[in-house]
C-alpha cells in the first residue's frame, strides 16, 4: 500500500510537473477541474513539501548537534518526530483518496513505457518477497493444511479474534498503568499533575528557609542571651572548648583563664578593641563578662594608692613596681580611687593571672565607663574641641568613645586599657595629640595628656608591670614600634611630652589612654600644664590643620620648655 | 573552585532519590553527618569580614575536622549562561584544635548547623558528590544531640564537584548532564535561586519504589538500565 502510494505519488509530481513545464503550444494535458478539485491534490503537494521540510529540519538539528557535540534535548526531537509521524499519516490518507481515481499513470503504451509497464503492472510478488510470504503461509497454516478450506477459513478467524482480545487486554491494562502513574497518554499532550497551590506556596515558603539556612545561616544564629554553652558537650568539641559554670564573671574568667592562657589573652586585647562595641558572646564567653564587670566596677581602675603612674619615670616617686597592674589614678576622683583600692585588694586576693584577666576586664570597663564620671569634668572642653576632624582620622572602631575618653582624660587609662585599644587607635591618638595640646585649662590637662604622643617607652613598663603574659608584650611592642624613635626612655617621655606631638609619626598609633596618663602626670606632679593656657586659641584655630603637624611646632615647642621646667 | 548546584526534594521521596542515585552513580552511598560551624570574624580594622567554615565529619570512628572557605562566585555574562555556580572554594584537613586555633584569631561562632544525610561520590565527566541531607539546627550551642530540622518536610540535595580556572567549563557541563538524569525527581539550580518540588516527583517516587524499578544491587550496571529504562518510559 505504502509503495504504491509512493509511487502515486511521485506520478502525480511528475503530473504536475508536465502540467507546469511546457506552456508551449502542445496541448497540455490537464485533469479536469473537478477531477482536480475532487482529489485536492493542492493539499496533497502542500502536504508533501511540509513533510518534507519536517524531516530535512529533523537531520539539521542532529547535524548541529553533531558538529557542536552538545547533548540533544530528547524530548524536542521526540516532539519533532512525533510531527513528521502525524504528517505521513495525513499525507497516506489524502494519497488513498488520489489513488481512488488513478491506478496508473501511462494510460497508452508507447516507446517509452513499453519495457517498464509490465513491472509496474505484474502483482506477482518479487521473489525474496515471495518466499517470505510463503514461509509465513506455512507458518500460519501449520496444522490446517489438511482441513478443508472453510475449517481453515474458520481456524484462522478464530485466530485472528483471539489475537484481537489480546491486543485490547494489552490495550486496557497499558491504559490503567498510565493513568495509576500519572504518565499521560501516548499520543496528544502531557498532562502534568500540578500541586495545589496552598501546597506550593508551603513547600515555597520552606524551600526559602533552607536555602537561606544553608547557604547564609539565617534561621540559625541564636541569639546572644540564649548562646549558652550546653553543659553535655557533644564528643567531638568536649576537649575543644571550655566549659564555664556561668555564674560569676570572676570565676567564669578565671576559670577560662586558667584553661586557655594563651588564646584568652591574647583574645582580650583584641577583645577590648571590640569591647566598646559590645561585641557578641564569644565561645570562651569572656567579653560576655565583661559589660557586666563594667557595670559593677564602674569606673574601676586597678591603680595603687599611688597617684604616680609611671613606673619607670624617675620623676614618679613612688614606685609602681610593686603592684602587678601600675594602673594610673587620679586624685580628683577620690571616690573612683577608692574604688580602685578596693578592687586593688580583690584582685590581690585573687591568684595572679586571675588578676590580670580581672584587670583586662576592668580596663575594658573602664572604657566603658569613662565617659560617664569625666564628661562633668571637661564640658568646656568638649564644646571647644571639633570632634569631626577626630573622626576623619583612622577610623577606629572605638574612634568615638576613645574622643570621649581623650578628652576626658581623668580617669585613668590605665596602661592596660593603653594597650588594649594602642593598637588601634595609634594614629587616631596621634592626631588628637596635637591639637589637644594646645588647649588650655586645667581641664585641658586631659586632652594635653590625650594629645601627648607616646611612645612605647613608656607603654612597655606599664606593660610588663601589669601583664605578666607574654603574649601580650610583643605585640604592643609590634603595634608602637613606628612610633617616636626619640621615645626611648620613660623620662624623655616625660618630658618630651609636647615636643612629642609634633614629631611623632602621623601614621603611627598611639594609645590615647597613656597620653592620658602622662599628661594627668604632669599635671598632677608638676603642674606644668599651665602653659597651656595661651595656647589655646591657637590649637583651636589649628584644628583645622590635623594633618600637619608644623604648624603645631611652634607650640609644642613652647609647651617644652614650659614642662622641662 | 566549584562548580555546585542545589535543589530540594520531599522527605518522602528522598528513599526513591537513593535509589535512583544508587543506580546512576554506581557507587555504594556514604552517610553523612557532619557538624558544619561557620565562623566569622569581626573586621577591626576596617577590613572586609570573613567568613571560614570548620566541618566536623561525626560519622568517622574518630571526627575528622576540615576547614572550607568559599568565596564569592563568578560572575558575568558568561556565568549567568553556566546553569551552575562556580566559585572560589578551598578546603583543607585540619586538627581538632583548629576551633580554638579560628577563635584566637578572633574569629567568632556565627552559626552552625548539622547536616545528617547520605552521599555519593563517582566520577562521570568530573568527580562528583551528590549530597541528599536534612538539615539541622541547635538550639543549644553546640548540641548536636538535640539537633532539630530547619525544614522537616524538606531536604537538600547538593551537587558539587572540584574544578579550576581551567576546566570549570568541562566541569559544569558535566555537572549540569548529571542534573537532568534526576529531573524526574528534582530540579537543581544555583544556590539562591529557588526551584520549588517538581510535579512528576510523586510519580517518578513510585515508580522507583515498586518492584520495576530495579531493587537495590548486585550489578550496578543492570539496575542502572532498568531504572533509566522505567523512571522515563513515559
Amino acid at each position: 500500500m505504502e509503495g504504491v502510494a509512493m509511487q502515486d505519488q511521485s506520478q502525480q509530481q511528475q503530473q504536475q510537473q508536465q502540467q507546469l513545464v511546457p506552456p508551449q503550444p502542445v496541448a497540455v494535458e490537464r485533469l479536469n477541474q473537478a477531477v482536480v478539485q475532487q482529489l485536492n491534490l493542492e493539499a496533497v503537494k502542500t502536504r508533501a513539501i511540509s513533510l518534507f521540510k519536517a524531516i530535512s529540519r529533523i537531520l539539521e538539528d542532529f547535524d548541529a548537534y553533531a558538529r557542536t557535540n552538545t547533548t540533544p534535548k530528547w524530548q524536542d526531537i521526540l516532539g519533532q518526530y512525533s510531527m513528521v509521524n502525524l504528517e505521513l499519516f495525513n499525507i497516506v490518507d489524502e494519497i488513498r483518496k488520489v489513488s481512488k481515481a488513478f491506478v496508473v499513470h501511462p494510460k497508452n503504451v508507447n516507446a517509452e513505457n513499453a519495457t517498464i509497464l509490465p513491472v509496474m503492472l505484474s502483482s506477482k510478488l518479487l521473489p525474496e518477497m515471495e518466499i517470505d510470504d510463503n514461509s509465513k503461509r506455512e507458518q500460519l497454516l501449520l496444522g490446517m493444511q489438511n482441513l478443508p478450506i472453510p475449517s481453515q477459513i474458520e481456524k484462522l478467524k478464530s485466530r485472528i479474534d483471539m489475537i484481537g482480545a489480546a491486543c485490547e487486554s494489552a490495550e486496557k491494562v497499558l491504559a490503567d498503568t498510565r493513568k495509576a502513574y500519572c504518565f499521560g497518554t501516548r499520543q496528544g499532550p502531557q498532562i502534568l499533575p500540578t500541586l495545589d497551590k496552598g501546597q506550593a506556596l508551603k513547600i515555597q515558603e520552606q524551600e526559602n528557609l533552607l536555602r537561606a539556612a544553608v547557604n547564609s545561616g539565617e534561621g540559625l544564629r541564636l541569639p546572644g542571651d540564649q548562646r549558652q554553652m550546653t553543659p553535655a558537650l557533644p564528643m567531638h568539641l568536649v576537649d575543644l572548648l571550655p566549659v564555664g559554670d556561668g555564674v560569676h564573671t570572676f570565676s567564669d574568667a578565671s576559670g577560662m583563664y586558667m584553661k586557655n592562657t594563651p588564646p584568652l589573652s591574647s583574645n582580650s586585647i583584641g577583645n577590648q578593641g571590640n569591647l566598646l562595641q559590645a561585641s557578641g558572646a564569644q565561645l570562651i564567653g569572656r567579653s560576655a563578662a565583661s559589660p557586666s564587670a563594667a557595670t559593677s566596677a564602674t569606673s574601676f581602675d586597678n591603680t595603687t594608692a599611688s597617684p604616680v603612674p609611671y613606673a619607670n619615670s624617675p620623676r614618679s616617686g613612688t614606685n609602681m613596681m610593686n603592684t602587678p597592674s601600675p594602673q594610673q589614678q587620679q586624685q580628683q576622683q577620690q571616690q573612683q580611687q577608692q574604688q580602685q583600692q578596693q578592687q586593688r585588694q580583690k584582685m590581690m586576693q585573687l591568684p595572679h593571672q586571675q588578676q590580670l584577666l580581672a584587670q583586662q576586664q576592668f580596663r575594658q570597663s573602664q572604657m566603658q565607663g569613662l565617659g560617664q564620671n569625666q564628661m562633668s569634668q571637661l564640658h568646656d572642653l568638649q564644646g571647644q574641641q571639633k570632634f569631626q576632624q577626630l573622626h576623619g582620622q583612622h577610623q577606629m572602631q572605638f574612634s568615638q568613645p576613645m574622643g570621649h575618653q581623650q578628652f576626658q582624660g581623668r580617669q585613668l587609662a590605665s596602661g592596660h586599657v593603653q594597650h588594649g585599644i594602642g593598637q588601634s587607635q595609634l594614629g587616631q591618638g596621634n592626631q588628637l595629640n596635637r591639637h589637644l595640646s594646645q588647649f588650655s585649662g586645667a581641664a585641658n590637662s586631659a586632652l594635653f595628656n590625650a594629645a601627648q604622643g607616646t611612645s612605647n617607652s613608656q607603654m612597655i613598663p606599664n606593660m610588663s608591670a601589669t601583664v605578666s603574659s607574654q603574649s601580650l608584650l610583643p605585640r604592643m611592642q609590634f603595634g608602637l614600634a613606628g612610633n617616636n624613635p626619640q621615645r626611648s626612655h620613660a623620662s624623655q617621655m616625660l618630658s618630651d611630652q609636647m615636643f612629642n606631638m609634633g614629631a611623632s609619626n602621623p601614621g603611627s598609633m598611639m594609645p590615647i589612654q597613656q597620653q592620658q596618663q602622662q599628661q594627668q602626670q604632669q599635671h598632677n606632679t608638676q603642674g606644668a600644664f599651665g602653659n597651656m593656657q595661651p595656647n589655646a586659641q591657637n590649637l583651636q584655630s589649628n584644628m583645622v590643620a590635623l594633618q600637619n603637624a608644623q604648624q603645631n611646632h611652634p607650640n609644642f615647642a613652647q609647651q617644652r620648655q614650659q614642662n622641662q621646667q | 573552585m566549584e562548580c555546585v548546584v542545589q535543589g530540594i526534594i520531599e522527605t518522602q521521596h528522598v528513599e526513591a532519590l537513593e535509589i535512583l542515585l544508587q543506580g546512576i552513580c554506581g557507587v555504594q552511598r556514604d552517610r553523612l553527618r557532619v557538624h558544619e560551624i561557620c565562623l566569622k570574624n569581626n573586621p577591626n580594622l576596617g577590613n572586609v569580614a570573613s567568613e571560614v567554615r570548620l566541618l566536623c565529619d561525626l560519622e568517622q570512628p574518630e571526627p575528622t575536622w576540615t576547614v572550607k572557605h568559599l568565596g564569592g562566585a563568578m560572575r558575568g555574562a558568561g556565568a549567568e549562561q553556566i546553569s551552575v555556580l562556580v566559585r572560589t572554594m578551598v578546603e583543607s584537613k585540619v586538627s581538632k584544635n583548629a576551633l580554638r586555633l579560628f577563635n584566637a584569631l578572633g574569629y567568632k561562632l556565627d552559626h552552625e548547623l548539622l547536616r545528617v544525610g547520605f552521599a555519593f561520590h563517582f566520577q562521570r565527566g568530573a568527580q562528583i558528590t551528590v549530597t541528599v541531607s536534612s538539615v539541622n539546627k541547635m538550639l543549644k550551642l553546640h548540641a548536636t544531640d538535640e539537633a532539630v530540622p530547619v525544614t522537616p518536610g524538606i531536604q537538600l540535595v547538593e551537587v558539587t564537584a572540584p574544578a579550576s580556572s581551567e576546566n570549570y567549563t568541562e566541569v559544569a557541563s558535566a555537572v549540569s548532564s548529571f542534573c537532568e538524569y534526576l529531573a524526574p525527581l528534582l530540579h537543581l539550580s544555583k544556590p539562591g535561586v529557588s526551584t520549588g518540588v517538581v510535579p512528576t516527583a510523586a510519580a517518578a517516587a513510585v515508580s522507583l519504589m515498586s518492584d520495576g524499578g530495579g531493587t537495590t544491587l548486585f550489578s550496578p550496571h543492570t539496575t542502572r538500565i532498568k531504572t533509566a529504562g522505567l523512571a522515563w518510559s513515559i
